[in-house]
């Protein structure tokens, strides 16, 4: 077969995400590379793919103790375009729980497409959580592909705090009966950055529900788009999907494009969309004014008070307060690393 | 405390205070009533600074400081507290963080170190059951999901909180049930000192029942039209406004 299976180099020691999250098996993929196989004491397997990038497998009806976090970084040990892909495996009744980070170590202008396919076999549930933090000379497109089993969950939460030009491509494929796949994202730019979100939801049989939550925070002359479309196939009765977009503006000049579709062959389902953009909330502000709070707090509280639904869909409750700490001190414009590592990512 | 003097406003042009004049002293109630559109809501958010309405004349002085010129947040740092009429939702900002940082600017504003968590807990405590709240609300988002009565509850657990000199109740009690209304009525009493004041804005004299105004004002088309003692309040609540409207 001639596999060419390779695995990176020591990663820096500049570089360490030093404290993990209790209970949290860290994994490292440099400029695509994966540093080293990775088992966790339930069963869950880290392998290099071929060629790059990393192959998981959930074995099935395993419960995973813990969580997996996959650390992807580029620096300048390779500057090229790279371009690679991805496997996770969610076994029939398995339980998992991954998280994603992607960084840049250095300044250059990499440009980076990962693929990660997701197959989520019946009845097995996975909670998927990408943190992007890249300087903002990095283009970054990740492209989900689900397949979602009968019976299955799979919810992916995606944070996305810096970058130059950051896509975010998901195609959920609902097909079995019975299954469920949540997507819901935050994307905070400012400066000259672009957030782009394409998200495909193909409800290809009966009894299967979906939902979407993206909000994004725009400031100076920063970009967004939502794209998003919701397929609902003939014969995929009692359908359940749900797609909602807003957008706070905080500056005449940031701009969203927000595409919300919905393409409906069935006759009996509940389906519904809605995108918003706007700006703070001047009724809100006079409030906290009115009991003390200075006007730049308020602001930021609002902000904050803004995405506070969608880090509430993260069920990991000590990630969720770190999350939650990053992007407030993002929004602050404090924001250069995160906490536990000794980087400064942009 | 507080001296209006041919105090002006408008918003988009429109003309709503027409040359308000009022003295508050340490210690006073004063009861502002009259009809709807007659301009009590935008003299209170005046008052409290907000910026949609452009002040087109007379001052204000608070405690010998002209108040006009100062941000909405100075103004509540040096004591002035609006009870809001429709007390805003803020999801995701919980009671506790809201309070907690209100209370901290307003120390720093007084050259005072933050609350330590053991004292702001037992202060929150202690001014919750002020207003009869129950504990869980403190993590709740402020006012998310609240019903009428308890955000007006929350406003004034908010008053307790801030301890302000002079407080502006904007028809506090509109929407109330007769339990919510004792309650609101009970925390301002017990919050009545002989050196802070009240400015208590009402459409009905219902409120008056429970807080005794020592002085009672009637406003109409933007200008008070009648001061007198707290019988006004029974008087307005007998006839209605128009015998007072129609004598101007």
């Amino acid at each position: 077969m001639g596999l060419k299976v390779k695995y990176a180099p020591e990663i820096p020691e500049v570089f360490k995400c030093r404290v993990p999250l209790a209970g949290t098996g860290q994994v490292y993929l440099m400029n695509g590379t994966l540093r080293e196989p990775y088992r966790d004491s339930s069963g869950v397997v880290v392998n290099a793919g071929e060629e790059a990038g990393f192959v998981i497998n959930v074995p099935d009806g395993v419960s995973q103790e813990g969580s997996v976090q996959l650390i992807s970084i580029r620096d300048s040990e390779n500057t090229e375009e790279i371009s690679f892909s991805n496997h996770i495996k969610l076994g029939a009744g398995s339980s998992s729980s991954f998280l994603i980070c992607t960084h840049t170590l250095t300044l250059d202008e990499f440009v980076t497409e990962s693929n990660i396919s997701i197959n989520a076999e019946e009845n097995s549930s996975s909670h998927i959580v990408v943190m992007q933090n890249e300087h903002n000379k990095s283009t970054h497109k990740i492209n989900f592909q689900i397949n979602l089993g009968k019976g299955s969950f799979v919810r992916v939460n995606i944070v996305t705090l810096h970058g130059a030009l950051l896509e975010n491509s998901i195609e959920a494929s609902l097909n079995g009966e019975g299954a469920l796949c949540e997507l819901n994202g935050i994307y905070l730019a400012d400066g000259n950055q672009q957030i782009n979100t394409k998200v495909v939801m193909k409800h290809m049989v009966p009894h299967c529900n979906s939902s979407q939550l993206f909000k994004g925070i725009l400031d100076n002359e920063a970009k967004a788009s939502f794209s998003g479309r919701i397929v609902v196939a003939k014969d995929a009765q009692k359908t359940e999907a749900y797609q909602s977009n807003h957008n706070l503006l905080l500056s005449r000049k940031a701009k969203v494009y927000a595409q919300p579709q919905l393409e409906i062959y069935a006759d009996d389902v509940r389906c519904s969309h809605g995108a918003t953009s706007g700006r703070l909330d001047e009724n809100a502000l006079f409030y906290m004014r009115s009991r003390g709070i200075g006007a730049v707090e308020a602001k930021l509280l609002q902000q904050i008070a803004f995405v506070y639904d969608v880090l509430e869909k993260i069920d990991n409750y000590e990630l969720r307060g770190r999350l939650q700490d990053m992007v407030e001190s993002r929004l602050r414009g404090e924001f250069s690393h995160c906490a536990n590592c000794s980087m400064n990512c942009c | 405390m507080l001296t209006i003097k041919g105090l002006c406003a408008s918003i988009d042009g429109k003309d709503i205070l027409k040359g308000i004049d009022l003295h508050v002293k340490p210690g006073e109630i004063h009861a502002i009533m009259g009809p709807n559109g007659s301009g009590k809501s935008t003299l209170s958010s005046v008052l409290a600074g907000r910026e949609t309405f452009e002040v087109t004349g007379g001052e204000v002085l608070y405690e010998g400081v002209e108040l006009l010129k100062l941000d909405p947040e100075e103004r509540a740092r040096m004591g002035i507290f609006l009870g809001f009429q429709y007390p805003v939702e803020i999801p995701g900002v919980s009671n506790v963080n809201f309070m907690k940082t209100a209370i901290n600017e307003k120390r720093k504003f007084q050259n005072l170190p933050p609350m330590t968590a053991a004292e702001f807990l037992k202060l929150m405590r202690e001014k919750m059951a002020v207003v009869e709240m129950d504990n869980s609300f403190s993590s709740r988002g402020v006012n998310v999901g609240f019903s009428g009565g308890e955000k007006k509850r929350n406003e004034i657990f908010q008053m307790a909180m801030l301890e302000p000199k002079l407080a502006i109740l904007d028809e506090t009690d509109s929407g109330l049930d007769i339990d919510a209304l004792r309650i609101v009525a009970a925390g301002v009493n017990k919050l009545k000192t002989k050196d802070n004041s009240f400015i208590i804005i009402t459409h009905y004299q219902r409120l008056l029942d429970y807080i005794i105004p020592d002085v009672v004002h009637v406003l109409y088309d933007g200008r008070i039209i009648k001061t007198a003692g707290k019988e006004l309040a029974l008087e307005v609540e007998e006839r209605g406004y128009d015998w007072l409207i129609n004598a101007n």
